[in-house]
Protein backbone atom coordinates (compact mmCIF):
# COMPACT_ATOMS: atom_id res chain seq x y z
CA UNK A 1 0.00 0.00 0.00
CA UNK A 2 2.76 2.46 1.27
CA UNK A 3 4.63 1.68 -2.45
CA UNK A 4 1.09 2.50 -4.60
CA UNK A 5 0.75 5.75 -2.30
CA UNK A 6 4.58 6.44 -3.31
CA UNK A 7 3.90 5.65 -6.89
CA UNK A 8 0.72 8.21 -6.73
CA UNK A 9 2.93 10.93 -4.93
CA UNK A 10 6.16 10.71 -7.88
CA UNK A 11 2.80 10.05 -11.03
CA UNK A 12 1.49 13.99 -9.50
CA UNK A 13 4.69 14.87 -9.11
CA UNK A 14 5.47 14.30 -12.90
CA UNK A 15 1.91 15.18 -14.55
CA UNK A 16 2.86 18.82 -12.94
CA UNK A 17 5.20 19.04 -15.42
CA UNK A 18 8.61 20.71 -15.39
CA UNK A 19 7.51 23.96 -13.74
CA UNK A 20 5.00 24.84 -11.11
CA UNK A 21 3.32 27.44 -10.59
CA UNK A 22 4.59 29.00 -7.45
CA UNK A 23 4.04 32.24 -5.70
CA UNK A 24 4.24 35.06 -8.69
CA UNK A 25 7.48 32.76 -9.92
CA UNK A 26 8.05 29.59 -11.27
CA UNK A 27 10.17 26.27 -9.45
CA UNK A 28 11.74 23.47 -11.41
CA UNK A 29 10.48 20.38 -10.64
CA UNK A 30 13.44 18.45 -9.41
CA UNK A 31 14.89 15.64 -11.99
CA UNK A 32 14.64 12.66 -8.92
CA UNK A 33 11.01 13.53 -8.98
CA UNK A 34 10.33 12.03 -12.32
CA UNK A 35 10.31 8.52 -13.37
CA UNK A 36 13.22 8.75 -15.40
CA UNK A 37 15.41 10.90 -13.15
CA UNK A 38 15.83 12.93 -15.81
CA UNK A 39 13.75 16.35 -16.95
CA UNK A 40 10.72 15.34 -19.28
CA UNK A 41 10.73 18.49 -21.85
CA UNK A 42 14.91 17.81 -22.41
CA UNK A 43 14.50 13.81 -22.46
CA UNK A 44 11.52 14.50 -25.22
CA UNK A 45 13.66 17.48 -27.19
CA UNK A 46 16.52 14.49 -27.19
CA UNK A 47 14.27 12.05 -28.45
CA UNK A 48 12.89 14.17 -30.97
CA UNK A 49 16.59 15.03 -32.05
CA UNK A 50 17.22 11.51 -32.31
CA UNK A 51 14.05 10.87 -35.09
CA UNK A 52 15.02 14.33 -36.50
CA UNK A 53 18.84 12.81 -37.26
CA UNK A 54 16.54 9.86 -39.19
CA UNK A 55 14.59 12.23 -40.88
CA UNK A 56 17.61 14.55 -42.12
CA UNK A 57 19.08 11.46 -43.25
CA UNK A 58 16.65 10.07 -45.65
CA UNK A 59 16.71 13.62 -47.38
CA UNK A 60 20.91 13.28 -47.67
CA UNK A 61 20.91 10.50 -48.93
CA UNK A 62 17.94 11.19 -51.40
CA UNK A 63 19.97 13.66 -52.22
CA UNK A 64 23.53 12.04 -53.19
CA UNK A 65 21.21 9.08 -54.35
CA UNK A 66 19.93 11.44 -57.54
CA UNK A 67 22.62 13.86 -57.41
CA UNK A 68 24.73 12.60 -60.16
CA UNK A 69 21.56 10.17 -61.82
CA UNK A 70 22.78 10.36 -66.14
CA UNK A 71 20.31 11.95 -68.40
CA UNK A 72 19.44 14.75 -65.96
CA UNK A 73 18.77 17.92 -68.08
CA UNK A 74 19.06 21.62 -66.71
CA UNK A 75 21.90 23.14 -63.87
CA UNK A 76 24.07 20.89 -62.07
CA UNK A 77 25.46 21.83 -58.60
CA UNK A 78 28.78 23.06 -60.07
CA UNK A 79 26.74 25.31 -62.55
CA UNK A 80 24.66 27.16 -59.71
CA UNK A 81 26.52 26.78 -56.17
CA UNK A 82 28.14 29.99 -55.23
CA UNK A 83 30.35 28.52 -52.60
CA UNK A 84 31.55 31.97 -51.29
CA UNK A 85 28.40 33.37 -50.28
CA UNK A 86 27.19 29.97 -48.51
CA UNK A 87 30.39 29.72 -46.61
CA UNK A 88 29.65 33.37 -44.95
CA UNK A 89 25.86 32.38 -44.35
CA UNK A 90 27.21 28.89 -42.60
CA UNK A 91 29.48 30.81 -40.86
CA UNK A 92 26.82 33.24 -39.67
CA UNK A 93 24.84 29.88 -38.43
CA UNK A 94 27.31 28.52 -36.70
CA UNK A 95 28.16 31.90 -34.60
CA UNK A 96 24.55 31.76 -33.71
CA UNK A 97 25.04 28.98 -31.29
CA UNK A 98 27.77 30.61 -29.73
CA UNK A 99 25.16 33.27 -29.12
CA UNK A 100 22.73 30.96 -27.92
CA UNK A 101 25.10 29.39 -25.28
CA UNK A 102 25.87 32.50 -24.26
CA UNK A 103 22.19 33.42 -23.57
CA UNK A 104 21.85 29.95 -21.94
CA UNK A 105 24.57 30.98 -19.56
CA UNK A 106 23.33 34.32 -18.88
CA UNK A 107 19.42 33.75 -17.68
CA UNK A 108 21.38 30.64 -15.39
CA UNK A 109 22.99 33.39 -14.06
CA UNK A 110 19.68 35.90 -13.66
CA UNK A 111 21.16 38.46 -16.21
CA UNK A 112 17.96 38.61 -17.98
CA UNK A 113 19.78 41.76 -19.80
CA UNK A 114 22.52 40.12 -21.53
CA UNK A 115 20.12 37.27 -22.19
CA UNK A 116 17.98 39.18 -24.09
CA UNK A 117 20.94 40.42 -26.03
CA UNK A 118 22.32 36.79 -27.22
CA UNK A 119 18.93 35.26 -27.68
CA UNK A 120 17.82 38.22 -30.22
CA UNK A 121 21.05 38.05 -31.28
CA UNK A 122 20.70 34.31 -32.39
CA UNK A 123 17.07 34.94 -34.09
CA UNK A 124 18.86 37.74 -35.98
CA UNK A 125 21.95 35.59 -36.69
CA UNK A 126 18.89 32.78 -37.67
CA UNK A 127 17.35 35.32 -39.77
CA UNK A 128 20.24 36.27 -41.56
CA UNK A 129 20.97 32.73 -42.95
CA UNK A 130 17.23 32.62 -44.21
CA UNK A 131 17.69 35.84 -45.48
CA UNK A 132 20.69 34.24 -47.42
CA UNK A 133 18.81 30.76 -48.49
CA UNK A 134 15.96 32.99 -49.92
CA UNK A 135 18.86 34.64 -52.03
CA UNK A 136 20.26 31.52 -52.93
CA UNK A 137 17.09 29.98 -54.22
CA UNK A 138 16.13 33.15 -56.02
CA UNK A 139 19.60 32.96 -58.15
CA UNK A 140 19.16 29.30 -58.52
CA UNK A 141 15.93 30.12 -60.35
CA UNK A 142 17.39 32.55 -62.53
CA UNK A 143 20.15 30.26 -63.68
CA UNK A 144 17.22 27.56 -64.39
CA UNK A 145 17.19 25.34 -61.79
CA UNK A 146 13.64 25.28 -60.31
CA UNK A 147 12.05 22.12 -57.65
CA UNK A 148 10.71 20.55 -60.89
CA UNK A 149 13.87 21.07 -63.28
CA UNK A 150 15.85 17.64 -62.39
CA UNK A 151 16.26 15.21 -59.58
CA UNK A 152 19.28 17.27 -58.32
CA UNK A 153 16.67 20.20 -57.98
CA UNK A 154 14.15 18.20 -56.42
CA UNK A 155 16.23 16.71 -53.64
CA UNK A 156 18.26 20.45 -53.39
CA UNK A 157 15.40 22.38 -52.73
CA UNK A 158 13.83 19.62 -50.44
CA UNK A 159 16.35 18.91 -48.53
CA UNK A 160 17.32 22.44 -47.76
CA UNK A 161 13.98 23.84 -47.70
CA UNK A 162 13.03 21.40 -44.82
CA UNK A 163 16.13 22.88 -43.39
CA UNK A 164 15.69 26.20 -43.32
CA UNK A 165 11.50 25.45 -41.77
CA UNK A 166 13.86 24.22 -39.22
CA UNK A 167 15.40 27.46 -38.19
CA UNK A 168 12.43 29.19 -39.02
CA UNK A 169 10.48 27.54 -36.40
CA UNK A 170 13.71 27.97 -33.88
CA UNK A 171 13.64 32.01 -34.51
CA UNK A 172 9.89 32.08 -33.85
CA UNK A 173 10.86 29.92 -30.22
CA UNK A 174 13.44 32.46 -29.81
CA UNK A 175 11.34 35.62 -30.86
CA UNK A 176 8.78 34.06 -28.20
CA UNK A 177 11.44 33.31 -25.39
CA UNK A 178 12.37 37.05 -25.89
CA UNK A 179 8.85 38.07 -25.73
CA UNK A 180 8.56 36.44 -22.21
CA UNK A 181 11.72 37.74 -21.01
CA UNK A 182 10.89 41.71 -22.07
CA UNK A 183 7.15 40.82 -19.69
CA UNK A 184 9.23 39.60 -16.96
CA UNK A 185 7.34 36.33 -17.27
CA UNK A 186 10.86 34.43 -18.08
CA UNK A 187 13.17 33.73 -14.74
CA UNK A 188 16.21 32.27 -13.83
CA UNK A 189 14.30 28.90 -12.62
CA UNK A 190 13.10 28.90 -16.20
CA UNK A 191 16.82 28.32 -17.55
CA UNK A 192 15.35 25.09 -18.69
CA UNK A 193 13.51 26.36 -20.93
CA UNK A 194 15.54 28.08 -22.42
CA UNK A 195 18.59 25.19 -22.81
CA UNK A 196 15.80 22.94 -24.37
CA UNK A 197 15.19 25.73 -27.39
CA UNK A 198 19.01 26.11 -27.54
CA UNK A 199 18.81 22.18 -28.08
CA UNK A 200 16.95 21.96 -30.84
CA UNK A 201 19.04 25.36 -32.35
CA UNK A 202 21.78 23.55 -31.62
CA UNK A 203 20.68 20.66 -34.16
CA UNK A 204 20.00 22.90 -36.50
CA UNK A 205 23.23 23.57 -37.02
CA UNK A 206 24.81 20.33 -36.61
CA UNK A 207 22.27 19.24 -39.53
CA UNK A 208 23.88 22.28 -41.21
CA UNK A 209 27.41 21.16 -40.91
CA UNK A 210 26.82 18.21 -42.42
CA UNK A 211 24.58 19.87 -45.43
CA UNK A 212 27.02 22.02 -45.83
CA UNK A 213 29.62 19.60 -46.21
CA UNK A 214 28.16 16.90 -48.23
CA UNK A 215 25.84 18.73 -50.84
CA UNK A 216 28.63 21.89 -51.35
CA UNK A 217 31.56 20.94 -50.69
CA UNK A 218 32.41 17.32 -51.08
CA UNK A 219 33.68 17.42 -54.97
CA UNK A 220 31.08 16.48 -57.62
CA UNK B 1 30.72 44.96 9.12
CA UNK B 2 32.37 41.49 8.27
CA UNK B 3 32.70 40.57 4.74
CA UNK B 4 32.47 36.35 6.24
CA UNK B 5 29.54 35.09 5.92
CA UNK B 6 27.92 31.78 6.18
CA UNK B 7 28.33 30.14 3.00
CA UNK B 8 24.90 28.79 1.19
CA UNK B 9 25.18 25.68 -1.01
CA UNK B 10 25.91 25.80 -4.48
CA UNK B 11 27.89 28.97 -4.77
CA UNK B 12 31.08 30.03 -6.04
CA UNK B 13 34.34 28.99 -4.61
CA UNK B 14 34.83 32.16 -3.04
CA UNK B 15 31.29 32.18 -1.16
CA UNK B 16 31.53 28.52 -0.65
CA UNK B 17 35.40 28.86 1.55
CA UNK B 18 33.32 31.30 3.48
CA UNK B 19 34.13 34.98 2.45
CA UNK B 20 31.64 36.67 0.04
CA UNK B 21 33.68 38.65 -2.58
CA UNK B 22 32.14 42.23 -2.88
CA UNK B 23 33.51 42.73 -6.91
CA UNK B 24 30.84 44.62 -9.43
CA UNK B 25 28.24 41.81 -10.88
CA UNK B 26 28.44 43.43 -14.10
CA UNK B 27 32.39 42.52 -14.44
CA UNK B 28 33.10 40.12 -17.16
CA UNK B 29 36.21 38.54 -15.90
CA UNK B 30 34.42 38.06 -12.81
CA UNK B 31 31.35 36.37 -13.91
CA UNK B 32 33.49 34.46 -16.47
CA UNK B 33 35.61 32.86 -13.44
CA UNK B 34 32.91 32.45 -11.31
CA UNK B 35 30.49 29.96 -13.42
CA UNK B 36 27.33 29.14 -11.42
CA UNK B 37 27.83 25.79 -9.59
CA UNK B 38 23.96 25.39 -9.24
CA UNK B 39 23.13 22.60 -11.81
CA UNK B 40 19.81 22.33 -14.33
CA UNK B 41 17.76 19.10 -14.15
CA UNK B 42 19.92 15.94 -16.28
CA UNK B 43 23.31 17.70 -15.65
CA UNK B 44 26.40 15.97 -13.84
CA UNK B 45 28.50 18.58 -14.34
CA UNK B 46 28.38 22.32 -14.52
CA UNK B 47 28.23 24.12 -17.87
CA UNK B 48 31.40 25.45 -19.55
CA UNK B 49 31.68 28.95 -19.05
CA UNK B 50 31.42 32.13 -21.58
CA UNK B 51 35.15 31.81 -22.19
CA UNK B 52 35.25 28.08 -22.71
CA UNK B 53 32.19 28.58 -25.38
CA UNK B 54 34.20 31.54 -27.35
CA UNK B 55 37.20 29.41 -27.36
CA UNK B 56 35.06 26.19 -28.54
CA UNK B 57 33.71 28.96 -31.20
CA UNK B 58 36.71 29.80 -32.87
CA UNK B 59 37.95 26.62 -33.48
CA UNK B 60 35.12 25.79 -35.23
CA UNK B 61 35.50 29.08 -37.24
CA UNK B 62 38.74 28.20 -38.17
CA UNK B 63 37.91 24.66 -39.24
CA UNK B 64 35.15 26.09 -41.05
CA UNK B 65 38.16 28.20 -43.01
CA UNK B 66 40.48 24.84 -43.45
CA UNK B 67 37.18 23.24 -44.81
CA UNK B 68 36.51 25.83 -47.14
CA UNK B 69 40.27 26.16 -48.30
CA UNK B 70 40.44 22.20 -48.50
CA UNK B 71 37.59 22.25 -50.81
CA UNK B 72 38.93 25.09 -53.57
CA UNK B 73 42.60 22.26 -54.21
CA UNK B 74 40.17 20.58 -56.40
CA UNK B 75 42.33 19.36 -58.93
CA UNK B 76 45.62 19.65 -56.91
CA UNK B 77 45.56 16.95 -54.58
CA UNK B 78 43.21 13.43 -54.55
CA UNK B 79 39.57 14.04 -55.00
CA UNK B 80 40.03 11.37 -52.45
CA UNK B 81 42.06 13.01 -50.02
CA UNK B 82 39.52 15.92 -50.06
CA UNK B 83 36.88 13.51 -49.59
CA UNK B 84 38.55 12.08 -46.28
CA UNK B 85 39.49 15.56 -44.93
CA UNK B 86 36.23 17.30 -45.42
CA UNK B 87 34.43 14.48 -43.61
CA UNK B 88 37.06 14.35 -40.99
CA UNK B 89 36.37 18.32 -39.94
CA UNK B 90 32.86 17.81 -40.32
CA UNK B 91 32.81 15.13 -37.92
CA UNK B 92 35.03 17.50 -35.27
CA UNK B 93 32.53 20.37 -35.99
CA UNK B 94 29.74 18.16 -35.26
CA UNK B 95 31.20 16.23 -32.33
CA UNK B 96 32.57 19.71 -30.78
CA UNK B 97 29.04 21.31 -30.97
CA UNK B 98 27.24 18.40 -29.54
CA UNK B 99 29.95 17.87 -26.88
CA UNK B 100 29.94 21.29 -25.92
CA UNK B 101 27.03 23.60 -26.72
CA UNK B 102 24.33 21.12 -26.56
CA UNK B 103 26.38 19.93 -23.07
CA UNK B 104 26.60 16.28 -23.99
CA UNK B 105 29.50 16.05 -21.64
CA UNK B 106 28.39 17.32 -18.81
CA UNK B 107 24.45 16.17 -18.69
CA UNK B 108 23.70 12.32 -17.88
CA UNK B 109 24.62 9.92 -20.03
CA UNK B 110 21.22 8.83 -21.11
CA UNK B 111 20.78 12.15 -23.64
CA UNK B 112 24.05 11.31 -25.35
CA UNK B 113 23.09 7.67 -25.89
CA UNK B 114 20.04 8.62 -27.56
CA UNK B 115 21.60 10.46 -29.81
CA UNK B 116 24.45 8.62 -30.87
CA UNK B 117 21.35 5.98 -32.01
CA UNK B 118 20.02 8.71 -33.95
CA UNK B 119 23.27 9.98 -35.31
CA UNK B 120 24.85 6.39 -35.69
CA UNK B 121 21.57 4.69 -36.69
CA UNK B 122 20.79 7.41 -39.07
CA UNK B 123 24.38 6.91 -41.74
CA UNK B 124 24.23 3.58 -41.40
CA UNK B 125 20.32 3.00 -42.52
CA UNK B 126 21.04 4.75 -45.09
CA UNK B 127 24.44 3.59 -46.41
CA UNK B 128 22.30 0.40 -46.84
CA UNK B 129 19.36 2.31 -48.59
CA UNK B 130 21.51 3.95 -50.55
CA UNK B 131 24.18 0.81 -51.46
CA UNK B 132 20.64 -0.79 -52.80
CA UNK B 133 19.26 1.77 -55.10
CA UNK B 134 22.03 2.86 -56.48
CA UNK B 135 22.70 -0.76 -57.71
CA UNK B 136 18.86 -1.01 -58.95
CA UNK B 137 19.15 2.48 -60.29
CA UNK B 138 22.10 1.70 -62.36
CA UNK B 139 20.80 -1.38 -63.59
CA UNK B 140 18.20 0.18 -64.80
Amino acid sequence: MATVEQSHGELEAGAAGELVPGAGDHTLVQPDETHTGVANAKLGMWLFLASDCLFFGAFIATFLLYRDRAGQTGPTPSDVFNIPFTSVTSFVLLMSSLTMVLALAAIQRGDHRRFRVWVMATALFGATFIGGQIFEFTEFTRKGLNIDTNLFGSSFYVLTGLHGAHVTVGIIWLLSLWGLSMQNRLTQGDAERVEVAGLYWHFVDVVWIVIFTVIYLLPK
Amino acid sequence: MSDVTEAPEGTSPDVEAGRVVDLPQGDLAYRMSHAPANLLPGELRAHPDPYQYVVVAVVLAVITAIEIAVSYMEGDIPDAVIVVLLLVMMAVKFFLVASWFMHLRTDRPVFRRLFIMGAIAAPLLYLVVLATLHGVLAGS
